[in-house]
């Protein structure tokens, strides 16, 4: 994974420096998805702004992960990590769907920030596995996602603890990115 | 005063932007098609059709024609992905339905697909261009083999055209968006739009 990785994104930034979120709630499956693509290290870190920042650095590009929710006095330290992003890759866990309202209003809230105009978002309907979780139709329904009208985005089944999905959604967002209009 | 000959200066110069919703079942090449107008209209490559994957979601393309700016809208067409379809009907100011002509076995659920699509009343009098795509494919049916196909009723008060193309090689684009283009500048439907969008001005 880790090989095909690097082969889809190296054409599309070249040289540049881009950042990848990867946001959702907690318990989303957020960091067994980045240790699935096997990219690197997964590094924790909790810096002195106060909220739980995880990163993986994979040639020019920067994963960036933190769960969203809860703590709204940190919010605002948030958009440190907004500039240069390219993509947001929003994880959701199919199967809470006492959560899933939470998970809608925190992700358009996002997706309001100025400098996340741009980007392109990819959605992660993750937890297939589990019994009762949502397919992606119910996903694209219970998250709104038909209130974007100004980016490009794109749902996609996954199983993060198996792997599956995570290379189909990936190749789509480098295809995005690679077009150019995020 | 400045803000008045401000205003003045938006409303001669600003472009309008118009939003064209592309639709159709699955495989029938809605998002060759986008890519097309994009590599046509604009300096971006566009995607070649090999690399070119299942829409799982909306892809975009903004396009620039003489003085105005296209937004296209490209949805999925997976029956369980078109219930999302006519959330974005309320914004568009055309529609393109996209059809594969060498597929005669999908047919009748294309055709059922746009029946529903123009019932819908946040779709009252938008234009349609019905596209018959894969001209280059030998068994392709004609743009009026398939018009006699769909036998659409109903039609007569909106602005329509069948029009051959192959978002492949790129046949019939040009002549459908500048048809697009006419049809959107004087339809009473783009007034519509824009008396509602009102407060912001023309264009917004």
């Amino acid at each position: 994974m880790g090989l095909l990785f690097s082969r889809m994104f190296s054409s599309v930034f070249g040289n540049k420096e881009a950042r990848i979120l990867v946001l959702g709630l907690d318990n989303a499956g957020k960091t067994t998805i980045l240790y699935r693509l096997q990219m690197g290290e997964v590094v924790s870190t909790i810096p002195t702004i106060g909220f739980n920042v995880e990163t993986v650095q994979y040639n020019n590009i920067k994963f960036q992960v933190w769960d969203l929710g809860g703590q709204t006095s940190i919010r605002p330290y948030w958009r440190c990590y907004f500039p240069n992003t390219q993509a947001v890759i929003y994880v959701v866990d199919s199967s809470d769907t006492e959560r899933i309202g939470i998970a809608k209003e925190e992700f358009h809230s996002i997706l309001e920030e100025e400098e996340l105009k741009g980007a392109a978002v990819l959605i992660f309907a993750n937890k297939q596995d589990l019994p009762g979780a949502l397919d992606d139709a119910a996903v694209t329904e219970a998250l709104e996602l038909h209130k974007i009208k100004s980016r490009q985005w794109a749902i996609f089944k996954a199983c993060a603890t198996k792997g599956e999905g995570l290379f189909e959604g990936l190749d789509w967002l480098s295809n995005t990115l690679k077009s150019g209009s995020g | 005063m400045f803000s008045l000959f401000y205003g003045l200066w938006k409303y001669i110069f600003s472009k309008t932007e118009f939003h064209v919703l592309i639709l159709g079942i699955d495989k029938a090449g809605k998002t060759t098609l986008l890519e097309k107008l994009k590599s046509v209209y604009s300096n971006l490559e566009g995607l070649p059709p090999d690399r070119i994957v299942p829409t799982v979601g909306l892809n975009i393309g903004r396009i620039e024609v003489t003085n105005s700016k296209l937004v296209f809208w490209d949805l999925g067409g997976q029956p369980g992905l078109r219930s999302i379809w006519e959330k974005y009907y309320e914004e568009a100011h055309a529609v393109i339905y996209v059809i594969d002509s060498a597929c005669p076995s999908r047919f009748e659920d294309a055709k059922s697909a746009l029946e529903k699509v123009l019932r819908h009343d946040d779709m009252q009098g938008a234009p349609l261009l019905i596209l018959a795509n894969k001209q280059d494919l030998p068994d392709a049916a004609s743009s009026e083999e398939l018009a006699r196909y769909l036998d659409l009723k109903k039609l007569d008060e909106r602005v329509y055209m069948f029009e051959a193309v192959s978002a492949y090689d790129g046949m019939g684009i040009k002549e459908s968006v500048e048809w697009l283009m006419e049809v959107m500048e004087r339809s009473k439907r783009t007034e519509m739009l824009r008396a509602r969008a009102g407060v912001t001005g023309p264009g917004a």
